[in-house]
């Protein structure tokens, strides 16, 4: 390893340790370093994966993509209450999201059809669609079991589940849009964000940087909002019986 | 003769959640009734007794643990849900507004159905002031918002309505207005209505068949 891997390795576990401590006061000590040491080992098997992907076949790339596609789908499912069929569902919904986003970037020759650029780039969007997911599932399960009454006087004189549910869902898409909203608004004021930052401290040329990183920036709102609109659509059944009745047991 | 509304051997049981277990009580079991076209009856009980599950059956929102409930003699489990529940019209104990105005609560049933009625005839029948018609629901009162929900659930041109003690928020002088003015579409419309309510008073105004439900049982009020 070089000088400055080893330093900032250093730096991070002295963190760790350090806000672990302080931690400890409200209980989460244990936790937090938990987390870190988690997260270390994790980025850097990543950082591992990724130097063999340099060498592999492109194909093994979108392997790597689907197992992190795998694992989102699996926490955003754990988000939406244990939701019938929503493991499919949530996979589903950010797989199409963020391959269906990854496709201009390599059509418009933006990035090169190499494993530098795919896994990244997908890892960004998978990322960013599974937590605009899990928070667009988590209200609108949310909205549903509060607004039972006005959805079954809504179903009571006829109307679908999906008719009956549409003020839920739209609160839903909301509430999980708004963080990125503001931090579009945001952008280059309060934050650099994250691959332009990478882009610059690695020497590249500020605008070019900031170009490419507004494409990824907007890419991340349209994928996430695909991503969340598809798991509402496709969950809302879910939430019925076969009888179009609300089921009880929400929780 | 066949019946508008027929319950057969109707019985339903709710699960109450005590700690981590789950406990089933029997509301009611194997009750009958027989309802005739344009016929009026009340149902009273104690609160608690299974009045608002009961009608809840009658238009699906819930489905019965055994028994056959038919509408004009056929299953309602073999017809479309949404066709019965527009078909059996509901009016909850709490008034709940949509989002949006007044206008727009009300055309809601019309519109969802393609049907062609008259706002401002369903206004007035439900006796909600046409000059309420394009204020927010956030402003009405809890009686103007009960009106305006008898209007929407006619919007759907019921030939049945399902009561759940409809006048038990308001004060006593608005309960009375909307106990005539519901007595009174009945009436125009030859509309079947099962009306629940636990005020004894109330029933004995209403008049038609009364039916009291008490420990799982559905009886006929003897008169007194
Ligand atoms: N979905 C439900 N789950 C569990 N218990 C219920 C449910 N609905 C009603 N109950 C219980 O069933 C009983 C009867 O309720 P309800 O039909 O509302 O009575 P009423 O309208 O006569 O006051 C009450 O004890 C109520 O708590
Ligand atoms: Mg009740």
């Amino acid at each position: 390893m070089q000088r400055i891997e080893i330093l900032a390795i250093a730096l991070t576990f002295a963190l760790i340790i350090l806000s672990s401590a302080y931690a400890r006061r409200f209980g989460i000590g244990r936790e937090i370093s938990l987390a870190g040491t988690r997260a270390v080992v994790q980025v850097l098997i990543l950082a591992s994966v990724i130097l063999v992907l340099f060498r592999l076949p492109l194909y093994w790339s979108f392997v790597v993509l689907l197992v992190m596609v795998t694992i989102a789908g699996h926490t955003t499912y754990s988000r939406s209450g244990k939701l019938e069929n929503g493991r499919v569902i949530a996979t589903f919904s950010i797989a199409s999201a963020s391959f269906l986003l990854l496709i201009p970037f390599f059509l418009s020759g933006i990035f090169p059809f190499e494993a530098r650029y795919l896994v990244p780039t997908g890892s960004i969007f998978i990322g960013n669609a599974m937590n605009i997911s899990s928070l667009a599932i988590d209200r609108y399960r949310g909205e549903i079991k509060n607004r039972r009454a006005e959805i079954e006087a809504c179903l009571a004189l006829g109307a679908s589940p999906k008719r009956a549910v549409a003020p839920s869902f739209k609160q839903g898409i909301l509430s999980a849009l708004i963080p990125s909203i503001d931090n579009m608004k945001n952008l280059g004021m309060v934050w650099i964000p994250g691959v332009m930052t990478g882009m610059i401290l690695s020497g590249g040329d500020p605008v070019e940087a900031a170009s490419i990183q507004i494409a990824i920036f907007i890419s991340i709102f349209a994928a996430g909002m695909i991503a969340s609109s598809l798991m509402l659509h496709y969950s809302t059944n879910s939430f019925f019986t076969q009888a179009c009745q609300l089921k009880e047991d929400i929780d | 003769m066949s019946f508008h509304l027929e319950l057969r051997n109707v019985s339903k049981s709710v699960f109450h959640r005590v700690n981590e277990t789950k406990i089933r009580t029997l509301l009611f079991s194997d009750l009958n009734l027989k309802i005739g076209r344009g016929e009026l009856v009340t149902i009273m009980g104690a609160s608690g007794s299974g009045k608002t599950t009961l009608l809840r059956l009658i238009n699906r929102l819930s489905d019965p643990d055994s028994g056959t409930i038919l509408l004009n003699s056929i299953d309602i489990c073999s017809m479309p849900p949404q066709e019965l529940r527009k078909k059996a019209g509901m009016v909850f104990q709490l008034p709940v507004m949509f989002q949006g105005s007044v206008r727009e609560n009300i055309a809601f049933g019309m519109e969802l159905w393609g049907e062609s009625m008259d706002i401002n005839a369903l206004a007035k029948d439900a006796g909600v002031p046409e000059k309420l018609l394009d204020a927010d629901t956030g402003r009405l009162s809890v009686g103007e918002k009960q009106r305006v929900c008898i209007a929407r659930a006619l919007s759907t041109q019921p030939e049945l309505l399902l009561l759940d003690e409809p006048t038990s928020s308001l004060d006593s002088i608005s309960a009375q207005k909307i106990e005539t003015m519901l007595l009174g579409l009945q009436r125009d419309h030859d509309l079947t209505m099962v009306w629940v309510t636990h005020e004894k008073e109330q029933a004995g105004r209403i008049g038609g068949r009364r039916l009291i439900l008490k420990d799982g049982k559905l009886e006929e009020h003897a008169e007194d």
